[in-house]
């Protein structure tokens, strides 16, 4: 689909939505990937999965991104709808720094510079590890609302996660992201490009 | 799926609450039962969370939901209170965990089926004009929420017809799965949106005036009280804080 060229930077209507419409897109993936967090092991897992499916509508929204504040609104969204799920609001606030950083990363590429997008998709993927944040920072509050997972599940999970995992899955997020914005870039190649929507 | 959620047409039966009062509650079910915040001396709070869906569902007329939802609630309760401790091993861990995952989070999705079926997309943006959130985030916001039944209703038919082809969403083979049912799933969900976005164009969204709104939203006599039990949940968690470093 060819984009109109308007003079205005502003955000438009279409702009919005197209937001919107990525954004769900985004969100259901992610949402149906974060189910397998209901298995221990995946847990930490999940900062692998989560980047590198989701990189791949990420790169397609990224193709529509030609504005400043698209990526920056996409994070805050992702952040809110954490929130609605009860995954506390620690993802929203890692995501409005992350998103930021992603938006001036990318628009360094003038939005389309296809090394900058895999760079933006990483960092833009760090949201992820804001959801893993209150098990960090409060383990004992974490838990205690938690018992009825089980005994197993917790002391599983613990074991699978030990303070000083707390930076490395940052950096994990990170990597999946990259990988994931590869991915994503390599799939658009092949397919979406055939379809026309990218 | 259910495609009536966020519905275009009016459909105020029993308790027509405000969705301010929708959003408040959905945020307050995610914090305290999904979230588990407050610990073991807001069980109560926890309890009386859960009990409001099944009041709205119940005076909104979808009593069939609402028999489906308490009945299930209940069973994840019942196993978890009389299994507790009496399964070892596997079998444990694998009913535990799903008996507290499904009293858990059931709450909240059957709160946020209600807000998003009950609420009209006008209605919705009003609110969020009147709360003065920035277009930048309703516009997203209102066209995700529209979205979502779109994105499911496509991956159930690409999932039918992918499994004609022997290739499964929950298949063997991850890579499969991610070519063709993500993809395709992708390629239509933008498609339609692209129809979307150019239909409501057309509908004058993203003009450069301000948009007016015919619906008639305001805080009623079950707003006020809601009100007042969130204010009073938040009261008693602050008191009971403590010093408990938890925001």
């Amino acid at each position: 689909m060819s984009m109109e060229k308007n003079g205005s930077m502003k955000l438009q209507g279409r702009d919005l939505m197209n937001i919107g419409i990525y954004a769900a897109i985004y969100f259901v993936i992610v949402f149906a990937i974060a189910m397998m967090g209901y298995i221990p092991v995946m847990m930490p897992l999940l900062c692998v999965f989560v980047p590198v499916i989701g990189g791949i509508p990420f790169m397609l929204f990224l193709t529509k991104v030609k504005k400043f504040g698209m990526i920056w609104i996409m994070s805050i969204i992702m952040g809110i709808m954490m929130l609605l799920t009860g995954m506390a609001h620690y993802a929203l606030i890692v995501g409005l720094f992350t998103g930021l950083i992603a938006e001036f990363v990318y628009k360094s590429g003038n939005y389309k510079s296809q090394s900058k997008a895999v760079l933006t998709s990483g960092i833009f993927s760090m949201w992820v590890w804001g959801n893993f944040l209150p098990l960090f920072i409060d383990r004992q509050n974490y838990w205690s609302s938690r018992q009825s997972f089980g005994e197993e599940y917790i002391t599983t999970l613990n074991s699978l996660m030990p303070s000083w995992l707390c930076p490395i899955l940052l950096i994990v997020a990170f990597a999946s992201g990259i990988a994931g914005g590869l991915l994503g870039k390599a799939l658009l190649k092949k397919h979406f490009r055939k379809a026309g929507i990218a | 799926m259910k495609t009536e959620i966020v519905s275009s047409t009016k459909d105020r039966k029993g308790i027509g609450l405000d969705p301010r009062t929708k959003i408040l509650l959905l945020l307050m079910i995610a914090v305290f039962v999904l979230g588990g915040a407050g610990g073991s001396a807001l069980v109560w709070a926890r309890v009386l969370l859960a009990c409001v869906p099944v009041g709205l569902l119940f005076a909104s007329g979808r009593v069939r939901t609402c028999v489906i939802f308490v009945s299930v609630f209940v069973a994840g309760c019942f196993l978890q209170y009389f299994l507790l401790n009496k399964l070892n091993g596997f079998l444990n861990f694998i009913v535990l965990a799903s008996a507290g995952m499904l009293t858990q989070f059931l709450p909240g999705l059957v709160m946020g089926y209600y807000a998003v079926s009950t609420t009209t997309v006008s209605e919705f943006v009003a609110a969020m004009e009147r709360m003065h959130v920035p277009d930048q985030v309703t516009i997203p916001l209102s066209v995700m929420f529209r979205f979502f039944p779109t994105v499911g209703e496509e991956a159930g038919n690409i999932r039918d017809a992918m499994s004609m082809r022997g290739i499964f969403f929950s298949g063997k083979h991850p890579g499969k799965t991610l070519e063709y049912c993500l993809i395709p799933l992708m390629t239509c969900s933008v498609k339609i949106g692209e129809e979307l976005s150019a239909a409501a164009l057309t509908r004058g969204l993203g003009a450069p005036v301000k948009r007016t709104n015919i619906c008639k939203i305001g805080f009623g006599v079950w707003d006020i009280s809601f009100f007042v039990i969130c204010a009073a949940i938040l009261a008693y968690w602050i008191v009971t804080m403590e010093g408990n470093v938890q925001i």
